[in-house]
């Protein structure tokens, strides 16, 4: 008869075991170390994350990084609820990019479904896939800025990114979870004069982001700050599984709408942004670049869609009834973030809930990248490496 | 009528400040009391003129509800939301040390005052510098009475038992030594040409049309560097970094503590500011301006003069701050030491040249 006290001091044990073990060899400190702590509740902190740094006067020495204190259970939540319940939660994921993480969840269910939407479903989803990218990298960039203490930087970003939500609102009447697209099609169409208010903008955007680059690539002071730190090389990034613009930064030029083509991309002209160094600097320029290119593309998009049905014929689901019996299979579909690769990869039983749930998504990659440049820096590039990687915090742990 | 008036204004000012009578001195320590109160207005003023001119640079509209469409009063507001609020002091906090940080800072601030002359007035043909007392060794006295600023951060960072702050207070000392020498050799250098330490002779010095920042361009743009560096600003404000460091040396302090120490450092910028008028930039001379013609509100011209050029200096540092992302410590050491210092010993030997042929 094993006693239950037995079984639980033991358990206790193990998980102390496992947890200290490592950590008291990393945290062991000689005369001149200091431990750091920055987190998880940290004002200058984006989400809650720990981070640990061993520094000696102003140097990192080391660090550790703690995650999960954000985890919303949002796979175990999908898997509870039925498809059509399950759209809205995966806005939740990163408030930033709602609409690509809406785009992931929608498109596995419809390849389970093995449905496919009309074409003009199709460009309008492409429109908004970019149109999410523009304003999620307007806001991270901006967000870096101030980690460097350039708040004027941020507000610069935070003016043109109102115009992009602005575009964003017209369409699904929200500016932060929009939960738009459905399964084979997507929610409203594109109201009238949108197409005219939307190059105005892009032109305004697009011009903005020139004078942006030349700022960054002319100013001294931010050149002193970002060129050489930070670096990540193509081993590094291929090690750690980081995608996006992060992983272009390297000069890998992965990415997911030329690889995996979904939607209409494969209709539409656009080249991969890289940069060479893999360093901050090259991080921003690279989110700066495919602002600029995801401008050109929905330009393109507008150019080519044309007027039609947003649903196909034949649906397996009522427009308006909450559950639908999706055939047995699994299906992951991946999708171009503005942080990386997301996909959500669901197994059907044939019920009307998934049966299993998983999110692949780039932030967490994006986290696992930190410890192995914050390696010898100084304390203040910390911030700066951190948020030109643009992780959200909300996605790290779903 | 006007120039009745304007005559007994400039007579009373006489009396203060350009008389030596044994009462002389106890007349003018009423109004280094009421200076005390006037600067105090004046940094209230940069406060505003700082979110005001932040939110022009920004395309933002900045404070628009208290006291009028422009704000002037939210900084009253601020104080009295300051001043309500909890005294909480942190555990195991260094209680002395921690205490007195905010007023060392905010007392040396006010420390200054004593030795700068804000503009000048004059009267029958004489400029008499408003100035509370005038000693002979008034720039030296500045320099050593703003560095205790320091020690009053050193003290916040250290007291607060806050790794942040600790960090915040060993860099604020490392980024002292790597400027405050280069902002003493380029004081020397001004020294050497004038031959005086009294900051009004400086001034007199620049009567006519050449100024220092002309005559000594190098000197000029170190002493606007060091001086940025000794106001604590972007691009130099490692010591209270809030994307790093939380709040640096602040991080602990809350209510009016956190106020005065606030208060302090706009002080500290608007004094600077005036430093840099008087040394560099001519002080209340401009040439060109008559100031002896016998003319209502002349006299007090060169106070007007003084008081544009600082707005204008003001304003330079405030842009300076809003429009560049901040340096890390290492650089702001490195730039200190490397560019800095050998600059300002070029510009010393310049200024011994030149002292051999000054007065022009």
């Amino acid at each position: 008869m094993v006693n239950k006290h037995d079984v639980k001091k033991r358990m206790r044990q193990l998980a102390a075991d496992y947890i200290h073990e490592p950590q008291q060899e990393a945290y062991k400190l000689d005369d001149t170390e200091m431990m750091l702590h920055i987190g998880p509740q940290n004002p200058i902190q984006p989400g809650p994350f720990l981070i640990d740094l061993k520094i000696s006067g102003e140097t990192v020495r080391d660090s550790k990084l703690y995650m999960g204190y954000g985890h919303k259970g949002i796979e175990k939540i999908l898997e509870s609820l039925t498809y059509i319940q399950g759209l809205p939660i995966t806005d939740r994921m990163c408030y930033l990019s709602s609409l690509s993480n809406n785009e992931a969840y929608v498109s596995s269910v419809e390849r389970l479904l093995d449905i496919e939407p009309p074409e003009r479903s199709q460009y309008i989803r492409v429109i908004m896939q970019e149109l999410s990218r523009i304003q999620s990298h307007l806001l991270g960039t901006g967000e870096y800025a101030t980690d460097l203490g350039f708040v004027t930087m941020f507000l610069f970003m935070i003016r043109e990114r109102e115009y992009v939500l602005g575009l964003i609102e017209d369409i699904t009447g929200a500016r932060i979870t929009h939960c738009f697209p459905r399964f084979g099609g997507v929610r409203e169409d594109l109201p009238e004069g949108w197409r005219e208010k939307a190059i105005d903008v892009l032109a305004m955007i697009n011009e903005k982001c020139e004078t942006y680059k030349e700022l960054f690539s002319s100013d001294r002071t931010y050149r002193m700050r970002t060129v050489g730190i930070g670096t990540l090389t193509k081993e590094d990034v291929i090690k750690v599984g980081l995608t996006g613009p992060a992983l272009r930064a390297a000069g890998i030029d992965y990415d997911v709408r030329k690889v995996y083509p979904t939607l209409t991309y494969p209709d539409i002209d656009f080249k991969v942004q890289t940069g060479n160094n893999g360093d901050i600097f090259d991080r921003i320029m690279v989110r700066i670049n495919e602002i600029q290119e995801s401008c050109w593309i929905i330009e393109q998009a507008l150019d080519q869609i044309k007027p039609g049905p947003l649903f196909p014929d034949e649906l397996p689901y009522g427009r308006r009834t909450p559950s639908m019996r999706v055939p047995p299979g699994e299906a992951y579909v991946p999708v171009e973030d503005p942080r990386g690769e997301i996909a959500i990869y669901i197994v059907s039983d044939g019920t009307d809930k998934p049966y299993r749930v998983k999110v692949r998504g780039p932030s967490f990659a994006l986290m696992q990248g930190l410890p192995p440049m914050l390696e010898n820096v100084y304390i203040a590039d910390v911030p700066a490496i951190a948020a030109s990687m643009d992780s959200c915090n909300s996605e790290v742990d779903r | 009528m006007l120039e009745e008036q304007m005559d007994i204004l400039l007579g009373l000012l006489y009396t203060i400040f350009g008389n030596e009578n044994w009462w002389g001195p106890w007349i003018r320590g009423v109004v280094g009391l009421c200076a005390m109160g006037a600067i105090m207005v004046s940094a209230m003023f940069a406060v505003w003129l700082e979110r005001k001119y932040a939110s022009d640079i920004q395309s933002r509209i900045g404070p628009n509800r208290v006291g009028g469409r422009y704000g002037l009063l939210q900084l009253i507001a601020d104080a009295i939301k300051l001043f309500a609020k909890e005294d909480l002091k942190p555990d195991k906090v260094d209680t002395p040390v921690w205490v007195g940080a905010p007023i060392l800072m905010f007392g040396s601030a006010l420390l200054m005052l004593i030795a700068i002359p804000f503009g000048a007035f004059v009267f029958n043909g004489t400029t008499y510098p408003l100035a509370v007392t005038q000693f002979d060794i008034s720039i030296l006295y500045l320099e050593a009475v703003s560095a205790i600023g320091i020690i009053g951060i050193f003290m916040a960072g250290w007291g607060s038992n806050n790794k942040f702050s600790v960090i915040a207070a060993f860099r604020n000392i490392a980024r002292m030594i790597g400027y405050e020498v280069a902002l003493g050799l380029t004081i020397v250098s001004v020294v050497i040409v004038t031959g005086s330490l009294n900051i009004v002779d400086i001034v007199e010095a620049q009567r006519s049309v050449v100024w220092f920042a002309f005559v000594m361009p190098l000197g000029f743009m170190i002493f606007g560097v060091s001086l940025i560096a000794d106001m604590g600003r972007i691009p130099f404000d490692q010591n209270e970094a809030e994307e790093e460091l939380i709040a640096g040396w602040g991080t602990e302090y809350s209510g009016m503590r956190f106020g005065l120490a606030y208060f302090a450092e706009y002080i500290h910028m608007v004094l600077g500011s005036c430093i840099a008028v008087l040394i560099f930039l001519g002080g209340w001379n401009m040439p060109g301006f008559l100031v002896d013609l016998n003319i209502p509100l002349i006299g007090l011209l060169p106070a007007g003069i003084f008081l544009a050029k600082w707005v204008l200096v003001m304003m330079f540092v405030i842009l300076i701050r809003w429009a560049l992302p901040r340096i890390r410590i290492d650089q702001v050491t490195s730039i200190g030491w490397k560019i800095l210092f050998p600059l300002a010993m070029v510009n010393l030997v310049w200024a011994a040249m030149l002292g051999l042929v000054w007065p022009w």
